[in-house]
């Protein structure tokens, strides 16, 4: 028996095992007022820091982080060569039409409006969200959140309005979870951020239904790097989700986001990422939490787009009896590359961290886990319980598997168990035996290999992943 | 080498291993094969002499092995002071300096023949530049052995030692050799030892290593396996000496059926660094390899484990498994570990696992209610915890020697700990 | 109307050869045993009916009511009545049984026709009451965590719910502690029926204290050796398979 290719498989399997991006492939003209052009330079971050009349001390944040985004190697002594083909010098830093994001549909032009329409945002907002954000390349078109919230203290606004009207909530937080130069780019987003979620949450307030982004890119050879704070006030409760979409450009699109996370003492922050970007799109996100006492942060993490994502949620927990998760999917059809995982610092007694991670590689496609669990001296009582388990759907397709865990001391319990396995030929003839077709007896072996996980996701995921599965039957039968 | 009659062959091995060397780089920072790794203890230089007197017949009594030894050569710093034989007809058993004169040809096929991929390379060539002697052993085809192959590595002084184990094995053979490295004096002495195994196809070839050197002293020791069709390989490394030491252990399973077990023990106590890397490199498929590394960590001592599974394109229905289990005994020491997985086959069955923890309140507790009191209820838990590595040689005489010598590491263990 | 196997002869991949030439017929309302010392080829039998890949049918061909079933699927044949009870039930992680039985359900309705939920479960409930299996069952991953018992009940609980025209039973009994026996024989023997075949594999003559077989066949180096009446299996516990020895038999 074999799969070699993703065709023999039939509609169902493709179904369980992958997503429809073609939704997300349609493009508008481009009518930006404001474009910094091709390649990164101090003149780029300029241009930037002026059309968005930063701050001074944004302005020179910005290019301190040039510098070190210039200085800093490419990580390829650890991770994949593919990262040489990204050409810094061909991409283009900013693009915009110079419009503050709208408060409501209404003012949003039109193209965009369609755009947002057609990938669903609106409805879902009506539906079941608190707010949305909604960005267009560079700047977000829409940016609302629900009057009675916004009332009660809630700011859900886009980056530069958050660091130019809330300065003293938002500065002392600001590129302290992720230092500029945690890595290249990390410093890349911090010399030419642009969108992105500025959200703040009072103490003990906790919103029930959840916030959205939506992140969309309309032109070619873009760079998209937003830039996220999330701050929940003491004993508040967030959940955040995200969604991506870009249309399938000839060449190769970036997209390097900065995502950090702040759980004042006893908060809760659930983020929730869906990421469907189109296959040429390089995504190398950098996302960190950090948990104050009794805070909690989660990740929660489907990776099913891209050509290469790299993206280690973590958790830095600070506080006592801080907890962390990261729960993620990830999936790498033909020429795709999930190179995921998770990082967890302990920094303070009793705290738990938790990493589940499940990854399934299709065709050619190659699944990565990357792990880092750091226990260090001096304290007691944290635990971390790390699972990663890897399917194989045929002979082409690979896995690799790389956690470190360092604990110091004797007052800890870690545990790391990590699998591969095989959708197995008796397994297959088993289920054929009992008229299941090939094909389906694969999806029910896929979907059994995640259905543990995807209890583990929030109702809002579901009616995401529900959504994106369902244009993939319309997409079918029309 | 000492004797002037070597073949030219090895005299050029010599000369270009020399050459590789210094041409190599020094591991540095940010290499992945070094993480964690503390560099400082790379820092070798020509050393001197022992300023103790060391007494050769002293040190033959020092020479414990298992009950039963079907041959025992026991060297002081590369010199043969003892060797002692009652192997089958046909078996070679002898020091390597004079192995590569009269076997020239075999030394020859398989001598230093794989390639060292786990960041030794530039150490493995330093051996290779300087390797003076050691062990050739050589079981034809359907000779079985019986009894364990002894070895004694005595060092003194801080000039580098660099013995070389060389076993190949024919056809449905069996042997076990046991390699045993310790120090003479109380100098920070260096030994960069290397092994070549060849287990030919259908036979068990076992392999232990013990590392009871000095605190002082600073070792790297690398394991190269290779595994033929339907062989059985073990190879166990236990370490209680040596101030720094770093093993890299790598099998190659070449032929379907194969199998290889890498097991280890560790025990390092104050500031005692083990650095241990293994590889598990699934050529032909059907085979399987099964690791299973155990480290008590006390006083200010670190570990570091980092094993990789790669499973070649095509070696389908690979069974492949690692475990490294940590127990930290104390609130200043380190345990790390990076379990890895490259798979590009299918129908494998992989997988790995690590956990650190430390002995439970209850389990001791447990202990003292049937009258035992604290110190040793630790003691003996920690023996538990090792046992499972060890027993996995299935050979009796040979657990019983190693737990033996383990029972000494954990007598000199302040009892507090 | 019945089963008929005629002349097979099928090898491993690598061309060793099991099936030396089996001839057999399981008309529909019979049951038929085959017994056989291990490695007499009754598990391939099994397996080259059901349409398993790791064997390669050289000669002869197998009937279903007068059509060959040879050429079609491995699911062809499942959805055309043929059920095979494996001796070692594969697991399936994260699938539960009941959406598993569901689905293998579904696959044989026409495209677009739905099963109806409430009557799907009633018929399920039905059919554990009588195998006397927890509702839980339902929720559990199929055959995940199983025991022996569970997973050979788990075996006839889907061929009810399938209601084959044909059944193999491949070393049901193995494994089982005498309750279980008797509550797997109960399952086997509601499924006796004038439209159903069905055909034991056993070693031991055990299973067919509890279910009476019409015939008893015995395999021996990949064919049909001897046949009788049950009474054969009782002489076959006996004299166990000395006979098999006497070159006049061989």
């Amino acid at each position: 028996m074999s799969y070699d290719t993703l065709e023999a498989l039939d509609h169902d399997t493709r179904e369980a095992i992958d997503i429809d991006r073609t939704r997300g492939d349609f493009t508008f003209p481009e009518r930006n007022k404001f474009d910094a052009g091709r390649g990164l330079t101090s003149a780029t971050v300029d241009y930037i820091s002026n059309v968005k009349n930063d701050p001074d001390w944004v302005r020179a944040f910005r290019h301190k982080a040039l510098q070190v985004f210039l200085e800093k190697p490419m990580p390829t002594n650890w991770a994949t060569k593919d990262l040489e083909n990204i050409d810094f010098d061909v991409i283009r830093y900013y693009l915009s039409d110079g419009e503050k994001p709208k408060r409501s549909w209404d003012e949003v032009p039109a193209d965009v409006l369609e755009t947002f329409e057609r990938l669903g945002i609106p409805q879902q907002e009506r539906a079941f969200l608190a707010g949305v954000e909604a960005q267009f390349d560079s700047e977000a078109a829409y940016s609302n959140v629900k009057e009675e919230l916004s009332k009660q203290g809630v700011i859900f606004v886009n980056s530069a309005e958050g660091l130019k009207e809330h300065e003293e909530i938002f500065r002392p937080w600001f590129g302290k979870v992720i230092p500029t130069g945690d890595n290249k780019f990390s410093a890349l987003n911090s010399a030419v951020f642009s969108g992105g979620s500025f959200i703040y949450i009072p103490k003990g307030l906790k919103l029930k239904q959840p916030l959205q982004a939506y992140f969309r890119i309309n032109s070619e050879n873009f760079g998209q790097f937003e830039r996220t704070l999330i701050i929940a006030d003491e004993g508040s409760e967030v959940m955040y989700m995200e969604g991506c979409t870009a249309p399938k450009f000839e060449t190769a699109t970036l997209h390097s986001a900065v995502v950090e996370l702040v759980a004042l003492k006893g908060a809760k922050i659930q983020y929730v990422t869906v990421q469907n970007w189109s296959s040429n799109v390089f995504n190398l996100v950098t996302k960190r939490g950090i948990a104050m006492e009794d805070a909690e942060v989660r990740w929660i993490d489907c990776n099913i787009g891209s050509r290469l994502t790299m993206k280690y949620p973590g958790v830095i927990m600070k506080g006592r009896r801080a907890r962390g998760e990261v729960i993620s999917i990830a999936l790498a059809n033909n020429g795709q590359h999930q190179d995921t995982g998770a990082k967890m610092i302990h920094a303070a007694d009793d705290t738990t961290s938790n990493v589940v991670s499940k990854s399934i590689s299709v065709g050619e496609g190659r699944s990565t886990y990357r792990g880092q669990v750091l226990i260090p001296k001096h304290l007691k009582g944290c635990k971390n319980n790390t699972e990663c388990d890897a399917l194989l759907i045929n002979s082409k397709s690979r896995t690799d598997t790389y956690p470190a865990i360092t604990v110091k001391g004797n007052r800890h319990a870690t545990q790391h168990e990590a699998s591969v396995s095989q959708v197995s030929e008796e397994m297959l003839f088993y289920m054929q035996q009992r008229g299941i077709d090939e094909g389906h007896a694969m999806s029910l072996a896929v979907n059994g290999f995640i259905n543990d996980l995807v209890r583990e996701f929030p109702m809002e995921y579901s009616v995401e992943l529900k959504r994106l599965i369902d244009l993939e039957m319309e997409g079918s039968v029309g | 080498m000492i004797l002037s009659t070597i073949p030219t062959w090895f005299a050029a091995r010599q000369f270009s291993a020399r050459e590789r060397y210094e041409s190599l780089p020094m591991p540095k920072r940010g290499d992945e094969m070094w993480r964690f790794s503390n560099l400082k203890q790379l820092a070798f230089d020509e050393g001197t002499a022992s300023s103790a007197t060391i007494d050769p017949l002293d040190l033959l009594a020092r020479s414990a092995g298992p009950e039963k030894s079907a041959a025992k050569l026991v060297f002081h710093r590369d010199e043969l002071i003892h060797s002692e034989a009652n192997l089958p007809a046909g078996v070679i058993c002898m020091p390597l300096a004079q192995a590569i004169i009269e076997h020239s040809g075999l030394i020859e096929a398989h001598f230093m023949k794989q390639e060292t991929r786990l960041g030794s390379a530039k150490y493995a060539a330093l051996h290779e530049a300087s390797v003076r002697n050691g062990v050739f052993v050589f079981v034809p085809d359907g000779i079985e052995v019986e009894g364990t192959i002894e070895v004694h590595h005595w060092n003194s002084g801080t000039a580098g030692l660099f013995p070389h184990t060389l076993i190949v094995t024919g056809r449905h053979a069996k042997v076990c050799v046991v390699d045993h490295f310790a120090s003479a004096d109380e100098e920070a002495g260096v030994v960069i030892a290397l092994n070549d195994l060849a287990a030919g196809e259908g036979s068990k070839l076992d392999y232990i290593a013990l590392q009871e050197l000095n605190e002082l002293s600073r070792m790297i020791q690398i394991n190269q396996t290779k595994v033929a069709r339907d062989a059985s390989t073990i190879g166990f490394t236990l370490n209680t000496g040596a101030a720094w030491a770093r093993n890299e252990s790598l099998s190659r399973l070449e032929g379907p059926g194969g199998r290889s077990d890498m097991l280890s023990v560790s025990l390092p106590d104050h500031q005692q660094e083990y650095d241990q890397r293994t590889f598990q490199h699934h050529v032909a498929p059907g085979a399987t390899s099964d690791l299973l590394f155990k480290n008590v960590l006390y006083g200010h001592s670190r570990t570091i484990f980092s094993g990789l599974i790669f499973v070649d394109e095509g070696a389908h229905h690979t069974d492949a498994y690692q475990t490294c289990r940590n127990l930290l005994k104390t609130d200043t020491c380190e345990a790390n570990s990076m379990p890895g997985l490259e798979i590009n086959a299918d129908q494998v069955k992989c997988s790995h696992g690590s956990t650190t923890s430390q002995i439970s309140d209850d389990e001791i507790f447990y202990l003292r209610a049937r009258g035992i009191d604290p110190a040793n209820a630790r003691r003996l838990i920690a023996r538990g915890f090792c046992i499972e590595a060890i027993q996995r040689l299935n050979h009796p005489e040979l657990e019983s020697f190693i737990i033996d010598r383990l029972e000494r590491k954990f007598s000199r263990i302040a009892v507090t700990s | 109307m019945s089963l008929q196997i005629i002349n097979l002869h099928a090898t491993l991949e690598d061309g060793t050869p099991i099936l030396k030439g089996v001839n057999l017929e399981i008309p529909k309302g019979q049951v038929h045993a085959i017994m056989g010392p291990n490695g007499s080829g009754k598990s391939t039998l099994s397996k080259v009916i059901a349409g398993h890949e790791s064997y390669v049918v050289t000669a002869g061909s197998v009937l279903q009511d007068g059509e060959e079933l040879l050429e079609k699927s491995v699911d062809e044949r499942s959805r055309d009545g043929i059920f095979l009870a494996f001796q070692y039930p594969s697991e399936v992680p994260g699938v539960s049984n009941a959406n598993f039985i569901r689905a293998a359900l579904q696959a044989r309705l026409p495209k677009g026709e739905e099963i109806d939920a409430v009557a799907y479960y009633k018929s399920l409930y039905e059919k554990m009451d009588l195998l006397e299996m927890d509702r839980k069952f339902t929720a559990r991953a199929v055959n995940e965590g199983f025991s022996g018992g569970e997973k050979k009940r788990n075996e006839i609980l889907q061929m009810m719910m399938l209601d084959p025209q044909y059944g193999i039973l491949d070393e049901t009994d193995s494994g089982l502690d005498i309750d279980a026996l008797k509550i797997v024989a109960k399952g086997v023997n509601a499924m006796r029926s004038p439209d159903r075949g069905l055909l034991l594999i056993t070693h031991y003559q055990r299973l067919l204290d509890y279910i009476k077989p019409d015939v008893v066949h015995v395999m021996a180096e990949g064919k049909i050796v001897r046949s009788g009446g049950a009474e054969l299996a009782l002489e076959l516990e006996e004299n166990g398979y000395e006979f098999l020895k006497e070159p006049a038999l061989a």
